[in-house]
């Protein structure tokens, strides 16, 4: 089957002056047509690295190295115009900060107009307004919205806006950048809520970016869990999330506690994420791991079937010792 | 409610005066913002008392009450049944010897200038804990090193930006509880925090409640991670409690269509967890007069004619656990 999108050997290092940062290290991934794949991590793991990589909106000096392949096109290798064609288009994006994203002294009319008519400069007046004010309704705002600016919204509204802008050019690919982490948790839930139920309708695949595990429960099918710039484990929500097979997803899953579960004791991995600037030999979490053996340290472990569309990379998951904890 | 509380917050008001632009109001014209409106509390030693809501519901403002970063327009706290106006009208100093805040950003928190070791034996000398620096040193070392954070002399000749935000937190927590205080007010003190660090600092506090016997109060909008900490929840809406009980209790049985809302819509990690599906529409809004009848009546979807009239009561749930809602039937019949 083909893919929507593949990424493979995918490096991007991060240049200054005298250090190169290392951001984000082999990572091979795959998503499907239809799929909701959720990219989880703590802040450093590259997970925003990434989805920038993927966007080339990462900063000047940037050196990334590795394909990734969306529709056939190489999206790293293309030229500046031919990715200014797909975004919105093909990929768009909907960012943490939506207070940021949209301009404070254009009326929300005239900003979603301007993107619009990047892509159909033909556009009339008619035809955008009466996209815009469908897109409004599709996100639950009121048809006021239309002529407000942005500092006469709430965060959750205009968070809502920015997804309608996104939907603006019905794209196929669609990444939210922590879209929900900076709301309210009953404005997260109402915005949860709206992604999904617009996903019945339109046929897009979703790659949320987040640090909560508990949304990609929620939202998503797919999960890729990722540590220091690598990808640790990836599979299905529901096998990755019961039966986590790295040490470091079972020790994620160790520190969020569960909403109406048993109380069980929380526990935190001990330890600090490694220097990015420096190259690492073994594994990259092993330093933290309470399973590290001196194999860990020295060799890299490779990508290892878990199941029936997971991966994990360690090498406790090789030759049968999975089960060990 | 038992008389031999250790906290007793007692009708609790903080009224902001609402900017329209005005300088001359007639008597009765000026809006105020209720940012807090009547909140009674009880806590016992070694308790935590996890508050939750929507931002803009005022758990910060109370937070910032109890440790009088604010003044209260009226009621008061009572520790160990006195009153902390008298005690602040004759000398601060005992007061903030007995109460003390953990701020939500450990990156603000301290002196960019300053290191660890100055940080540290500033409050030492102010309250004249030691005799001398000497001892002073070995009274931080000693806290850091049960903190878990060492080596102690290394961590104490470093400067703020060297740590990461979890050591912060735990210093942070390490020199509120210097002057061994009675009762902690913790506003959000995770939310900056990564989460593989986020349980070492929680379960630190657990151990401070309950080792040194302090009260305390948790405020946070992570629902999870509140039942998790505390003993007690009280839901607060638009500077109100709404409902109150074990942690336990609330969670597992909510009763008031507020807390059932805030419990649907909070996302778990385990995906086969079921919840009840209910939508609130909106956000909450500026408490600017809000009006005679029950506050949340506007997005409930309970609400009836009677809800806009006159402010719901007390209804008791069983124990301690009780939601100001008229719409609640007792002995959970009306559960689902």
């Amino acid at each position: 089957m083909e893919h929507l999108l593949t990424v493979k050997d995918l490096n991007v290092t991060y240049v200054n002056k005298n250090r190169r940062v290392m951001a984000v290290r082999n990572v091979n991934m795959a998503v499907d047509k239809g799929d909701s794949l959720g990219i989880v991590g703590e802040s450093g793991s590259g997970k925003s690295t990434l989805a920038m990589a993927l966007l080339r909106l990462h900063p000047k000096g940037t050196e990334i190295t590795g394909q990734a392949l969306f529709e056939g096109k190489d999206l790293l290798a293309i030229t500046k115009e031919e990715m200014n064609e797909l975004r919105w288009v093909k990929i768009a994006v909907v960012f943490q900060k939506a207070m940021n994203a949209l301009s404070p002294v254009h009326r929300i009319s005239e900003q979603i107009e301007d993107i619009y008519r990047v892509h159909c400069p033909k556009a009339s007046a008619e035809e955008i307004k009466t996209r815009t004010l469908e897109l409004l309704k599709l996100v639950n705002l009121p048809e006021r919205v239309y002529n407000l600016y942005p500092h006469e919204m709430s965060g959750g509204m205009l968070q809502r806006v920015a997804i309608a802008i996104s939907l603006l050019h019905h794209p196929q690919l669609l990444i939210f950048d922590e879209a929900t982490t900076a709301l309210d948790v009953v404005t997260q839930g109402q915005i949860l809520k709206e992604i999904l139920e617009m996903e019945k309708t339109l046929a897009t695949t979703r790659i949320m970016i987040t640090h909560d595990m508990s949304v990609v429960a929620t939202t998503c099918n797919k999960v890729a869990v990722m540590y220091a710039g690598e990808l640790m484990e990836f599979g299905m929500v529901k096998d990755v999330l019961t039966h986590p097979h790295h040490p470091y997803t079972q020790g994620l899953q160790g520190s969020f506690p569960s909403l109406k579960g048993d109380n069980k004791k929380l526990v935190s991995i001990p330890g600090f994420l490694p220097d990015l600037s420096k190259e690492c030999k073994g594994c990259v979490f092993a330093p933290r791991c309470s399973h590290a053996t001196e194999r860990c340290h020295k060799e890299k472990p490779p990508m290892v079937k878990t199941g029936e569309a997971g991966g994990a990379a360690c090498w406790l998951c090789i030759g049968g010792e999975e089960n060990g904890k | 409610m038992a008389n031999n509380a250790y906290i007793e917050i007692k009708d609790i008001q903080k009224f902001y005066p609402h900017k329209d632009g005005k300088l001359f109001h007639k008597a009765g014209e000026r809006k105020y913002v209720k940012a807090v409106d009547g909140v009674s509390l009880s806590m016992q030693r070694g308790e935590i008392l996890g508050v939750i809501g929507e931002s803009g519901c005022g758990k910060s403002t109370l937070g910032r009450i109890l440790v009088r970063l604010e003044d209260p327009t009226s009621g008061d706290v009572f520790i160990d049944g006195v009153s902390t106006k008298e005690i602040l009208q004759k000398d601060t100093k005992t007061f903030r010897r007995q109460v003390q805040i953990i701020f939500q950003n450990p990156f603000d928190t301290f002196t960019p200038r300053d290191t660890i070791q100055k940080i540290l034996l500033r409050p030492l000398k102010h309250h004249n804990i030691g005799k001398d620096t000497v001892e002073r040193l070995k009274i931080c070392k000693e806290a850091l090193e049960a903190g878990g954070l060492r080596p102690a002399e290394d961590i104490l000749s470093r400067y703020p930006h060297e740590l990461s935000g979890g050591q912060l937190q735990r210093i942070s927590i390490i020199r509120s509880m210097f002057l061994n205080p009675g009762f902690i007010i913790a506003d959000e003190p995770v939310s900056m925090l990564d989460v593989s660090v986020r349980a070492e600092i929680i379960n630190m506090l657990i151990d401070l409640a309950r080792n040194k016997n302090a009260a305390v109060v948790f405020i946070s909008h992570d629902i999870a991670l509140t039942r998790y900490i505390s003993d007690n929840i009280a839901v607060m809406y638009l500077g109100r409690i709404v409902e109150y009980g074990s942690a336990d209790e609330v969670i597992k049985n909510p009763q008031h269509p507020y807390t059932r809302a805030l419990i649907s819509n909070c996302a778990s990690v385990d995906p086969f967890e079921e919840h009840e599906e209910i939508s609130i529409e909106g956000e909450p809004p500026t408490p600017i007069n809000p009006g005679p009848g029950c506050y949340f009546a506007p997005r409930c979807y309970m609400a009836t004619e009677e809800c806009f009239k006159c402010y719901p009561n007390r209804v008791s749930c069983g124990g301690s656990h009780y939601a100001v809602c008229d719409k609640i039937k007792v002995n959970g019949a009306e559960n689902s």
